[in-house]
C-alpha cells in the first residue's frame, strides 16, 4: 500500500497478479521451447542464455523435469536407448574437447607472451604455430606416401664410393645428402614389388599434386573465415574511439603492462581527438611535399627491391659458372654454393630494416596505412628474389646440370638453411642490439618493439621457400618443422628480454587476415604454379629420380591410363581422363558457369549494401519519431502541471529501485508509461472540472496513440534488454503500465464522451491486440534467439503492425493532427515490408 | 592437488559442462584456483561465497582496470557486494573463455561497462569507462574538455537511434564491428 500511495486496492492487485502471470508465462514459454528442441541444440540454446548459473539450472531442471514427465507418458525401450546413446556421445564430445584442450601446444607460454604483451603480439605466435602444424601435416604426407615405401623398398643409399660425409653437408645439403631420400633424385622410377605393387613415379606425383590442392583449400577456407569474421564486418571508419574502448585486452594480466597500455591507450585516444580537430587542414604545400616524400620513397625502394634482383641474377650466373656437373666437389666448390643464399638472407635481413626506417620522414594519415606501405614494400622486393631465383632455377639450372632437380633442392635447403640463421641474426641485432643501444647508449631511440608485420613476413617467405622446394625435396618439411619449432623458443625469449608491448593496440584480427591472404596471394599461388610450371613444361632429368625418361612429369598420368585401358572395368576412368580432365570444351564451360556465379553474387552483395543503407536511414527514422513523440508529450505535460506528478514520479523510481539489476533498462519506458497514463488521467480530471482547453476526441485518440507508442516503447526496450537477467518482472511492469493505461484511457472516455459509444470496445480490443501482438512478437524472438537479426525484423514488423492497428482503431474521431502521424506510420510500415519482401 | 578432483562429483562435473563453455580441465582448474581462496572452516561449506578482495587477489583479475565491475556483474548475492560463489565464478570463466558465444561476450561487456546498472551506456558511464581505461589518477584523466569531446565522437559513432545513450543493441552493432573484441575478451586461468 506504501508503495502505491495513489492507486487503489483493485489496481495494485491486479498489477502484482500480472506481473506474477506474466513472469510464469514467459518461463514456461522458454521451457516449452527448450523442450521442442532436440537434445543437442537444447544443451547449446541453454548454455547460450545470459542468465546465471543458478537460473540455468533452474530452467535445466524445469525442462528435464517437463520431458520426463512427457516420457513416462510414452516410455519406450527405443527411446530410453537413444537417450542413453546421445548422453555417451556426449560425454565422449566433452572427453575430445578436452583432451584436445590438453594436447594443446604451448599453451602456457602463449598466456603468458598474452599476458604481458596483448593480442597483436600473441597473433605472431599463433601464426607461427599455424604454420608449424602446416608443416607436420606436410611432413607426414610426405614422408608416409614418398620416403617410407622408396626406404622399406631400398633402406641404404646407394651413395658412390668416393663421397663421404664431411659436416659441411648440414650448411650446403650437397654431397652425401645428395644421394639420399633427402632429394628428388633419390627416389627410384620403378615400381616396388612387395606385397602389393607400388609404383613410386605415381606415387610421387599423386602426393605432391594433393598436397598441393590441400594446402590450397586449407588456405582458402581460413583466409574465408577469417575474412568474413573478421573483414567484412569491420567498419571503414578506423580511428573510431570506440574500437580503442572495446579493445581493452582482458588477457593482460601484468601490472606493468597494464600501466603501460593504460598510458598508451590514453595518448591514442588524444591523438585521435586532436586528429580530428585538425581535420584536413594541410595547406598546399605541405601537400605536395607528402607527395613528394611518398613518391620518392616509394620508386626507392621499387628500385631497390629491382635492383636486389638483378644482382642475385647475376650472382646466381657467376655460381653456375663456377659449379660443375661432377659427384663430387672439393671443399672450397662445396663452400662457393654458400654465397647466393648468404646474400639472399642478407637482403632479406637489411633491406626491411631500411625500409622500416622510412617511417621516421614518411607520414601517413593513419598507422594502418603505413603498416600495409610497408607491408607491400617487403612483398615486392621477396616476390622479386624469388622470381629471380626461380627464374635461373626453371631455365639455367635445367639446361645444364645432369641432375637438375636435386640441385634445384640442395638450393632451396640452403635458402632455408640460411634463412634460419638470419632470423635468429635479426632477431639478435633487431631486438638485442637495438634494446642494448636504447637502454644504455640513446636513450631517445627507446626500447624496441616487436614488430609484428616484419616478422610475420619472414614466415611467410620461409614457408614459401618450403612450397617450392616440396617437389624438388620431399622432406623439406621436417628441416620447417625443426626450424619454427626453435624460432618459436627463440622468439619468445628475445621478446620477453628485449622488447616492450606495442605501443598502439592496431587492429590484431585485421592483420591476421590480411597475413594469410598474403601468405595464400602472391606466396602459394606463386609457389603453386612455379611446381605446377616444372611438372607440365619441364623435362625431368634423365639419369635420376622417378620421372626420368619421360617428356614431362605430366605424362606419368598418361602411361598410367594407357595401361588403364587394358584393364577391363577401369573404363569410366579413361572416360572421365579423356573427356574431362583433357577436354577444353569442360574448362572452358566450368570457367563460364563460375563467372556467372561471381556475378550472381556480386549483384546479391551490391543489393545487401543498398538494404544496409536502408535499414540504417529506417532506425535513424525510427530514432528521430520516438524523439519527436516525447518532445511532444513533455510539452503537452509542461503545460497541464499538476502537483499529482510527483507522486507518479515518485513510483517511477520506487519502481526501478525495486528492480535495479535489469529493470532499470526499462524505468525510462516505464517513465514515459506512466507519463502518458498521467496526462491522462489530468485530463480526465480537468473534464470533470468543466474546463476543456483542447477538443476531448482529440486529446482522446492521440493520448491513446501516445499511450500505445509508450507501451511500444516499452516493449522495444525490452527486447533490448531481453537479455538482462530478470527481464521477466521488468516486461511485465510494462505491460500493466501499458494496460493501465489502457484502463485509464477506457474510463476517461466513459466520463467525457457519451456519444461515441462503441469506444470502450474498441479500447478494449486495441489492448487485447496489442496484447496479442505481444505475444506473438515474444515467441518470434524466443524461437531465433540464435538468429537474432531476422527476428528482430520480423518482431520489429509485428511491432509495427500493432502500433499501426492500435492507431486505426480511433480513427473516427481522429483529429487532424494524430492523422499525419498514422500516415507517417503507415509509408514506413509500406517500406518495411517491401524490405521483408526483398530479403 | 590430486585431492581437489574428488571434491566435484561426477554428475556435478558434467552438469558444469553442460551449462557453461568451459572443459572439464578447466572445470577442475577453476574449482582447485577456488579452493585456495577459501580459508579452512570454509571449505566445508559448500557454495560459500568468497568476498569480492578475496576473488581480486588472483592474478588474473588483480590488474584488470574492470575487476570490480566483472565481480558485481557476476555476482549473485543478495547484497550486491561482489562475492562469488563457485558458480558465479564459473559463469565468470565461461562467459570469458575461448568458446564463448560473441552473444553472451558483447551482453557480459556491456553490463561491465554499464557501470550504474540502468541498461544504458550514458554519459556518465562513458566518462567512467574512459577513466578507467586511461587510469583514475589526475595527471592520466583526460581534461574535461576531451571527455567532452570524446563521448560526444562515441554517441555520434554509435547512437544509432540518436537518444543520447547508447543501448545494448547498439552496443552489440559497435561490436561486432570491431573483430579484435572476441580475442580480447579473454580470460584464461
Amino acid at each position: 500500500m506504501s508503495m502505491f500511495p495513489n492507486s487503489d486496492p483493485a489496481h495494485l492487485a491486479f498489477t502484482e497478479d500480472t506481473i506474477r502471470n506474466e513472469m510464469e508465462n514467459e518461463e514456461q514459454n522458454l521451457v516449452k521451447e527448450l523442450v521442442a528442441l532436440s537434445t543437442r541444440d537444447r544443451i547449446r540454446a541453454i548454455r547460450d542464455l545470459p542468465m546465471s548459473f543458478e537460473e540455468k539450472k533452474h530452467i535445466r531442471s524445469q525442462v528435464l523435469t517437463f520431458k520426463s514427465a512427457k516420457q513416462s507418458r510414452q516410455f519406450t525401450c527405443f527411446a530410453d536407448c537413444s537417450e542413453n546413446m546421445s548422453l555417451s556421445f556426449r560425454r565422449c564430445g566433452y572427453n575430445v574437447r578436452s583432451a584436445r584442450q590438453t594436447l594443446e601446444l604451448w599453451q602456457g607460454i602463449m598466456k603468458e607472451i598474452g599476458g604481458t604483451f596483448g593480442t597483436s603480439v600473441l597473433s605472431y605466435f599463433v601464426f607461427l604455430k599455424w604454420l608449424l602444424m602446416f608443416n607436420i601435416f606436410s611432413f607426414l604426407v610426405n614422408f608416409g606416401f614418398i620416403t617410407i615405401p622408396a626406404l622399406v623398398y631400398d633402406p641404404s643409399p646407394n651413395i658412390p664410393l668416393n663421397v663421404s660425409f664431411r659436416g659441411l653437408e648440414i650448411l650446403t645439403g650437397a654431397g652425401y645428402f645428395n644421394y639420399t631420400v633427402m632429394y628428388y633424385g633419390g627416389y627410384s622410377n620403378e615400381t616396388l614389388v612387395g606385397l602389393s605393387d607400388y609404383n613410386m613415379q605415381l606415387a610421387y606425383f599423386f602426393t605432391i599434386a594433393l598436397y598441393m590442392v590441400l594446402c590450397g583449400i586449407a588456405l582458402i577456407f581460413s583466409m574465408a573465415s577469417s575474412f568474413k569474421k573478421n573483414y567484412v564486418l569491420a567498419d571503414s571508419s578506423s580511428s573510431s574511439a570506440w574500437q580503442l574502448l572495446c579493445s581493452w585486452d582482458f588477457n593482460i594480466t601484468n601490472e606493468r603492462a597494464v600501466k603501460q597500455r593504460k598510458n598508451n591507450l590514453r595518448v591514442q585516444l588524444k591523438e585521435s581527438l586532436s586528429e580530428r580537430a585538425q581535420g584536413e587542414l594541410l595547406t598546399l604545400s605541405e601537400k605536395l611535399k607528402h607527395f613528394g616524400i611518398h613518391l620518392g620513397s616509394w620508386f626507392l625502394s621499387t628500385g631497390l627491391a629491382v635492383g636486389c634482383g638483378v644482382g642475385i641474377y647475376y650472382l646466381c650466373i657467376y655460381e653456375k659458372m663456377h659449379t660443375t656437373d661432377a659427384a663430387n666437389w672439393s671443399l672450397l666448390q662445396e663452400a662457393e654454393t654458400l654465397l647466393v643464399p648468404f646474400v639472399v638472407s642478407l637482403i632479406n635481413l637489411g633491406v626491411p630494416l631500411f625500409y622500416s626506417l622510412f617511417n621516421t620522414f614518411e607520414h601517413y594519415s593513419s598507422q594502418r596505412k603505413q603498416i600495409y606501405a610497408l607491408v607491400v614494400r617487403n612483398v615486392l622486393l621477396k616476390m622479386s628474389i624469388l622470381g629471380v631465383l626461380c627464374y635461373y632455377w626453371m631455365n639455367v639450372v635445367a639446361e645444364k646440370f645432369s641432375c637438375w632437380e636435386s640441385m634445384v633442392g640442395q638450393a632451396l635447403y640452403r635458402l632455408v638453411i640460411f634463412d634460419f640463421f638470419f632470423l635468429m641474426l635479426g632477431s639478435f641485432f633487431g631486438e638485442f642490439l637495438r634494446n642494448v643501444m636504447g637502454r644504455r647508449l640513446l636513450p631517445c631511440l627507446g626500447v624496441p618493439e616487436f614488430d609484428v608485420a616484419r616478422n610475420v613476413l619472414e614466415l611467410i617467405y620461409a614457408q614459401t621457400l618450403a612450397w617450392i622446394g616440396i617437389y624438388f625435396s620431399p622432406l623439406l618439411p621436417a628441416i620447417q618443422i625443426l626450424k619454427f619449432f626453435i624460432l618459436f623458443y627463440l622468439k619468445k625469449v628475445s621478446l620477453t628480454q628485449n622488447c616492450q608491448p606495442p605501443r598502439r593496440s592496431g587492429r590484431a584480427a585485421q592483420m591476421q587476415t590480411i597475413f594469410i591472404a598474403l601468405l595464400f596471394f602472391p606466396f602459394f599461388v606463386g609457389a603453386l604454379s612455379i611446381v605446377a610450371y616444372t611438372a607440365w613444361s619441364l623435362t625431368p632429368s634423365e639419369q635420376c629420380g622417378p620421372f626420368r625418361g619421360l617428356n614431362n612429369t605430366f605424362s606419368v598420368v598418361e602411361v598410367w591410363i594407357d595401361k588403364l585401358e587394358t584393364i577391363p572395368g577401369s573404363q569410366w576412368v579413361v572416360w572421365i581422363f579423356q573427356n574431362v580432365i583433357r577436354s577444353e570444351i569442360f574448362y572452358f564451360f566450368i570457367t563460364l558457369i563460375i563467372i556467372v556465379v561471381i556475378y550472381i553474387f556480386w549483384q546479391v552483395t551490391q543489393g545487401r549494401k543498398q538494404l544496409i543503407v536502408q535499414l540504417r536511414q529506417q532506425i535513424i527514422n525510427e530514432g528521430r519519431d520516438k524523439s519527436f513523440l516525447l518532445e511532444k508529450l513533455q510539452n503537452l505535460q509542461k503545460s497541464h502541471k499538476k502537483p499529482k506528478q510527483k507522486n507518479h514520479n515518485k513510483r517511477a523510481s520506487r519502481r526501478s529501485d525495486e528492480h535495479s539489476s535489469g529493470g532499470q533498462s526499462n524505468s525510462n519506458a516505464m517513465v514515459q508509461a506512466l507519463l502518458a497514463r498521467q496526462r491522462i488521467e489530468d485530463e480526465e480530471e480537468r473534464h470533470r472540472a468543466g474546463g476543456v482547453p483542447v477538443p476531448s476526441d482529440i486529446s482522446n485518440s492521440s493520448a491513446l496513440a501516445q499511450a500505445m507508442l509508450a507501451r511500444q516503447r516499452a516493449e522495444d526496450q525490452n527486447k533490448d534488454s531481453y537479455q538482462m537477467s530478470d527481464r521477466h518482472s521488468s516486461s511485465s511492469i510494462a505491460l500493466t503500465h501499458s494496460i493501465q493505461v489502457a484502463m485509464v484511457q477506457g474510463r476517461d472516455e466513459n466520463y467525457g464522451m457519451s456519444g461515441l459509444s462503441e469506444n470502450p470496445v474498441n479500447t478494449s480490443s486495441a489492448v487485447t491486440q496489442a496484447m496479442q501482438a505481444r505475444r506473438r512478437a515474444e515467441q518470434h524472438r524466443a524461437d531465433d534467439t540464435d538468429d537474432l537479426p531476422s527476428s528482430v525484423s520480423s518482431v520489429m514488423m509485428q511491432v509495427m503492425q500493432a502500433r499501426q492497428r492500435a492507431e486505426e482503431l480511433p480513427q473516427n474521431p481522429a483529429p487532424a493532427g494524430s492523422s499525419a502521424l498514422i500516415q507517417a506510420m503507415l509509408a514506413r510500415q509500406q517500406a518495411q515490408n517491401e524490405y521483408d519482401d526483398g530479403y | 592437488m590430486g585431492t581437489t578432483a574428488s571434491h566435484l562429483p561426477k554428475d556435478l562435473l558434467s552438469e558444469y559442462q553442460e551449462l557453461t563453455f568451459l572443459t572439464k580441465q578447466e572445470i577442475l582448474l577453476a574449482h582447485k584456483r577456488f579452493t585456495e581462496l577459501l580459508t579452512k572452516d570454509e571449505k566445508d561449506h559448500q557454495n560459500t561465497r568468497v568476498p569480492m578482495d578475496r576473488i581480486l587477489t588472483l592474478p588474473e583479475l588483480k590488474s584488470n582496470p574492470f575487476r570490480k565491475r566483472i565481480c558485481h556483474v557476476f555476482s549473485t548475492s543478495e547484497h550486491k557486494d561482489g562475492s562469488l560463489t563457485f558458480e558465479d565464478f564459473l559463469d565468470l570463466l565461461s562467459a570469458f573463455s575461448d568458446s564463448a558465444t560473441l552473444e553472451i561476450k558483447s551482453h557480459y561487456a556491456f553490463r561491465i561497462f554499464d557501470f550504474d546498472d540502468d541498461g544504458t551506456l550514458d554519459g556518465g558511464d562513458l566518462e567512467k569507462l574512459v577513466n578507467c581505461l586511461t587510469g583514475e589518477t589526475d595527471d592520466t584523466r583526460l581534461t574535461p574538455e576531451e571527455m567532452r569531446q570524446l563521448i560526444s565522437n562515441i554517441l555520434e559513432e554509435s547512437d544509432i537511434d540518436k537518444d543520447g545513450t547508447v543501448n545494448l543493441s547498439e552496443f552489440q552493432h559497435v561490436i561486432s564491428r570491431s573483430p579484435d573484441f572476441v580475442s580480447s575478451f579473454k580470460i584464461v586461468l
